[in-house]
């Protein structure tokens, strides 16, 4: 069990008093405690070599309702390295104000900028507490309840519809000629002024947010001393679509696609977190087959993902021929996955209770056919790269990333396995097949770039020693297992493939999922039996990773920023969410 | 727990002098070199999108192979029993309850004009059925909702057009979309009650791009479980 056992945490109570301790039947513990003893508690929790949660996973705010007294709720997510387990601590926003987490990790930076942002949550310490994903100048905080979906209409903006026929249009086309607001230049520029407030040399770079080089619409702001970075900022939000919100409005499966386009790149791994937590909340089990039908197709969509980013590293370092050959077998997997569910990017296969039809005829074979090539493929690229002088250089000892940071800053995926430190969900969790097959960790040992490109590297080999032991185990199965879950009692329970009226329970749920980029949690936090959640909370490893970029990159030459950008690999959509 | 531990070695030094690494390297592209081209020469070669693709949507009609609760359904929602060749939609709205951007359909039914007697009298028919395709997702959870199978996705999808407009079909194009489809590929997607087949293959096996992207050297599709026939 990946939680912290309600034994142990009913020691706290014991211990302090103050705290309260509940667990939900999704197997989630969490503890209450008031927010004047918070940040005593937490800091309690990270030193104490009992507990030892020195790891931070995430920080959300919930929103009760506008007619609740209190009315938000901070929620904060840890994880004990030693004892392999997570809790839960939560309290109460008084006065929609909370004392700050950074003092305790520094990881919390964002994610209290984005409370900030998203609920007008002010955290008392903070260094600096400004917008993480709007802009400045925005006047609202968009996850609080009282603020309407389609959001507040309030500038004038006629250009959706076409001009030549004006307002003349009729039905589905006549869009409304006023929009929520969008940022002008002004309003960008004391963005930019108020996320790096004092300069500390001659020139501040911007870098992007349109630079084909960075991974998506990024702005990354750089103050340079020479060649050598003294400050960085990064400012994400371009790509922002409000999928939490979407989350919290939509009913269950139909979220699905909208997790497809998160982390674009593996859409297939965003489908599995989300469908993971729902399941858990839902308290059910799926069919055996579904298990392992989505353990295979989550690990060839990592050995998708991990080429792309194989492929634009090595381009962004100069190495053209990579991107070809990578793209080559990339392809080949986007095939099958096309075959199997229909789409190649956008793939919502996965349901709330399995997957949403069979393997079709030959499915296992492409599968076994790619997977015989695969290996002598990665070769090829090793020899390519591995052992060149010139990507050594270019890798080797650069922007090296500590254990410590790790836990500081809730790094997770290769980011974490690079600086040696062995965590991984699928091995933690055991969710769906994982708990069966057999891979190894790969971990690096300084925590360089070059050991998060080796990390990947070898992820790939062992993604591909899943696939086969998943394809194995398939082909003894039958044609008329079931791949989606059966309903005993529709009465009680309805699991439907396509979502009309289905509820799931009141509780609270986090789980997640070791996707490509890092830990995608989904915590769901449902007030009562509903259609919709009433809290949708992404916890993005992107969005976290991203954030080491900014310690990372001090002191190093500009050139760097590209490599450790790279290296880190984040996608816009699941940053920004 | 298995933890495998990976990192660095340094260049030998006769690797160093020797210029081994760029050796090996050059080898690989040099290898690469006389393979055949694998792209795709879009538009002059298109590969045939495998029989679940899930592309333009389309609306059936009654041909004789609807599911066996299609006339139940039909009179529970009081609606005209449709003569072959008509639409198989019943205005029930069960897609746009399970769309994630309901706006996006526009659909509405009509109660026949004609006189008490009549053996229509009283029933409805599907009049207006409009999807803005620019909004929709390509998730086809729309047509897992559909209790008639009327609405279904085909294999086009080339979208663009000069006008938003033009992503707005309307009941007839979506029919007519429906229908090419079926002709020309229906057999390779559903059976004889409308359903997924169940031996529906990963690709068109009859389609000769797809060898390109695969390097000349493509998978031979077999049966999936061990008591499978073909
Ligand atoms: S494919 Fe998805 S988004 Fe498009 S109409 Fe169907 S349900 Fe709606
Ligand atoms: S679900 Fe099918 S029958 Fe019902 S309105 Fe939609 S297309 Fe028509």
């Amino acid at each position: 069990m990946s939680w912290i056992s309600v034994e142990k945490a009913k020691k706290l109570e014991e211990r302090f008093g103050y705290p309260k301790v509940s667990q939900d039947k999704s197997g989630v513990v969490s503890v209450e405690v008031p927010k004047d003893k918070f940040i005593e508690f937490l800091k309690f929790l990270k030193e104490d070599k009992e507990y030892d949660f020195r790891m931070f996973l995430d920080l959300t705010i919930i929103d009760h309702g506008e007619k609740e007294d209190p009315r938000f709720q901070g929620v904060v997510i840890l994880f004990s390295p030693t004892y392999q387990h997570r809790i839960i601590v939560k309290t109460w926003a008084l006065d929609e104000t909370l004392p700050t987490l950074t003092n305790l990790w520094k990881g919390a930076k964002w994610a209290e900028r984005e409370a900030w942002d998203m609920f007008g949550i002010k955290f008392e310490g903070h260094e600096n507490l400004v917008r993480m994903l709007l802009w400045e100048t925005y006047p609202y905080h968009p996850l609080r309840k009282d603020f309407p979906l389609e959001g507040i209409k309030d500038t004038y903006l006629p250009s959706l519809n076409e001009t030549l026929r004006g307002d003349s249009l009729e039905g589905l086309f006549n869009y409304d000629r006023m929009h929520t607001a969008i940022p002008t230049m002004e309003d960008l520029e004391i963005t930019q002024k108020k996320r790096m407030p004092v300069k500390t040399s001659q020139i501040v770079l911007n870098w992007g947010p349109l630079h084909p080089g960075t991974h998506g619409t990024i702005w990354f702001l750089f103050d340079l001393d020479g060649e050598y970075v003294k400050q960085c900022d990064i400012i994400i939000g371009q790509l922002h679509r409000g999928v939490e919100k979407l989350g919290e409005n939509v009913n269950w499966q139909q979220f699905i696609p909208y997790t497809d386009r998160m982390d674009y790149i593996a859409a297939i791994n965003e489908n599995h977190a989300y469908v993971l937590a729902a399941e858990k909340l839902l308290g059910i089990e799926i069919p055996e087959k579904a298990k392992w039908i989505r353990t295979m197709m989550a690990e060839l969509s990592r050995i998708n993902s991990h080429l792309l980013w194989l492929g634009t590293y090595a381009l962004d370092l100069g190495a053209l021929t990579m991107f070809l050959y990578t793209f080559r077998e990339r392809e080949k997997i986007m095939d099958i996955i096309e075959g199997i569910s229909g789409a190649r990017f956008t793939i919502n296969y996965f349901r709330i209770g399995g997957v949403f039809a069979d393997l079709p005829y030959g499915a296992l074979d492409a599968i076994e056919h790619l997977i015989k090539d695969l290996p002598e493929r990665i070769n090829d690229y090793e020899t390519l790269l591995t052992r060149n002088r010139i990507w050594l250089s270019r890798n080797k000892d650069v922007c090296i990333i500590t254990e410590e940071d790790v836990y500081e800053y809730g790094l997770t995926g290769a980011v974490a396995r690079g600086s040696g430190v062995p965590y991984d969900v699928r091995k933690i969790d055991k969710y769906d097949a994982y708990g069966e097959v057999e891979f190894d960790i790969p971990v690096g040992e300084t925590g360089d770039s070059y050991d998060r490109y080796l990390v990947r590297m070898e992820e790939m080999r062992q993604s591909i020693r899943i696939i086969e032991q998943c394809v194995a185990k398939l082909r003894r199965m039958s044609k008329n297992d079931p791949y989606f879950f059966q309903t005993p009692d529709e009465k009680k329970l309805k699991v439907t493939i396509d979502g009309r009226g289905m509820k799931l329970p009141a509780g609270e749920v986090y789980a997640s999922s070791d996707n490509p980029r890092g830990e995608l949690g989904f915590y769901i936090y449902n007030k009562k039996d509903g259609l919709k959640a009433h809290r949708m909370r992404i916890r993005s490893g992107a969005f976290y990773n991203l954030q080491v970029f900014t310690k990372a990159i001090i002191g190093r030459p500009i050139a760097d920023a590209i490599t450790l950008l790279s290296t880190i690999d984040p996608v816009v959509g699941e940053t920004d969410r | 727990m298995g933890i495998k531990k990976v990192g660095a070695k340094p260049q030998t030094l006769v690797e160093k002098i020797f210029f081994l690494d760029f050796i090996k390297g050059l080898k690989t592209t040099i290898k690469h070199l006389w393979k055949k081209v694998i792209t795709v020469d879009f538009p002059y070669e298109v590969v045939t999108p495998p029989p679940r693709f899930r592309g333009v949507h389309g609306l059936r009609t009654v041909d004789g192979t609807e599911n066996p609760e299609f006339d139940s359904w039909v009179k529970r929602l009081k609606i005209k029993p449709p003569e072959p060749g008509e639409t198989r939609c019943i205005a029930c709205k069960f897609c746009q309850a399970a769309c994630p951007v309901p706006e996006l359909f526009d659909i509405q039914s009509e109660k026949l004009d004609v006189p008490e007697g009549h053996p229509h009298y009283g029933l409805k028919v599907m009049t207006v059925f409009n999807m803005d395709l620019s909004k929709c997702t390509f998730c086809g959870l729309c047509t897992q909702a559909c209790p008639t199978d009327c609405i279904i996705m085909t294999d086009i999808y080339d979208l663009s057009s000069y006008t938003r407009r033009s992503w707005v079909l309307d009941k007839d194009m979506l029919t007519q979309i429906a229908n090419d489809f079926v002709a020309r590929r229906g057999k390779e997607k559903f059976d004889e009650k409308s359903q997924w087949r169940e031996d529906q293959k990963l690709w068109p096996e009859y389609d000769r791009t797809r060898e390109k992207l695969w390097d000349f050297n493509m998978p031979k599709l077999g049966l999936n479980y061990h008591d499978q026939t073909a």
